[in-house]
């Protein structure tokens, strides 16, 4: 069994960062090339009564990995993100809201190691 | 060019069950594809990880098939089904991308085994897999029967499947984005 390859570092990304307009930032390709794995935050095009429960599903899962000490780090932004997360107890992690794919490189690969790890002799949680 | 909604791992491995990440963060296999075809990406949420959490044991479907599992995906598919929703009526085709093999997030192969319980001990092999979906995906056909909405076209991730071959998993993502 080969060993586990997780990161334990995961950024909520914006819908426009991944499924970007032509020449725009793709956030999952640079998310791909550094090693973070993506949450991704509803379209805006949704309508509230749609956008909301999804909110809420993102920013439970991000409590799960929060209180097990995963990295996180927010690219863009979503309105109703930060009342989802504050209803779960989760800050709003630091954030980006990038030009370029170098930026965001830059930013997702000066970000502390995280809590969690591999390496710091705990498990996946 | 359509909408795929894919599982959470698929964009977000750390969401897997311990000694389940097949890399670090994005399943770059699945995306690729859905990016040189020019399709949207939706993310679907984890069933798992905010039932059971991260230390969760790898699990056949009986076993994660509880009353309150079931209760906890029928939410999850109410907002997935609202999301398919709003993509279907603006006349955009949708797919599914699931991961096969998984008890929750299988599309044609899901894992099941009657007896598996108690002690967390059976050797490593493929007994479980059977034809089928997962927990996750069939509460998503009912929420989208209730709307009147046919069951989208599905793919899957195959990396848990035996002989798992990247180009078979290429091929058949690429179908199902075809119809």
């Amino acid at each position: 069994m080969k060993p586990d390859a997780r990161s334990f570092r995961i950024a909520l990304v914006a819908d426009r960062y991944v499924n970007p307009p032509p020449d725009g930032l793709d956030a999952v390709a640079v998310a791909a090339q550094t090693g973070w794995g993506v949450m991704q935050l509803p379209a805006d095009d949704y309508p509230p009564e749609v956008a909301e429960p999804l909110l809420a599903e993102v920013a439970e899962q991000a409590e799960e990995f929060w209180r097990h000490g995963y990295g996180f780090v927010l690219v863009g932004e979503r309105a109703g993100l930060a009342e989802a997360l504050a209803r779960v107890g989760v800050p709003v992690p630091d954030g980006i809201t990038p030009q370029t794919s170098a930026q965001l490189a830059g930013f997702l690969g000066g970000r502390p190691a995280p809590r969690a790890g591999w390496d710091t002799g705990q498990t996946a949680g | 060019m359509g909408v795929a909604f894919v599982a959470h791992c698929l964009l977000n491995q750390n969401s897997k069950v311990g000694d389940g990440a097949h890399c670090a963060g994005v399943y770059s296999p699945v995306v690729d594809v859905l990016r040189d075809k020019g399709w949207r990406i939706e993310q679907m949420p984890c069933p798992e990880l905010a039932f059971t959490g991260l230390n969760r044991f790898w699990a056949v479907k009986e076993q994660l098939d509880t009353a309150a599992y079931r209760r906890h995906c029928e939410r999850l598919a109410e907002a997935v089904a609202a999301a398919i929703s709003v993509r279907v009526k603006k006349g955009e085709d949708v797919v599914i991308v699931g991961v096969e093999g998984s008890p929750s997030m299988g599309v044609t192969i899901t894992s099941s085994d009657p007896l598996r319980g108690g002690r967390p001990e059976w050797p490593e092999g493929t007994a479980e897999h059977v034809s089928g979906e997962g927990i996750l995906v069939e509460e998503i056909r009912e929420a989208l029967a209730k709307r009147g909405i046919g069951f989208p076209r599905v793919a899957g991730e195959t990396h848990a499947i035996p002989g798992h071959d990247e180009a078979v998993q290429r091929a058949g993502l690429e179908s199902a984005l075809e119809g």
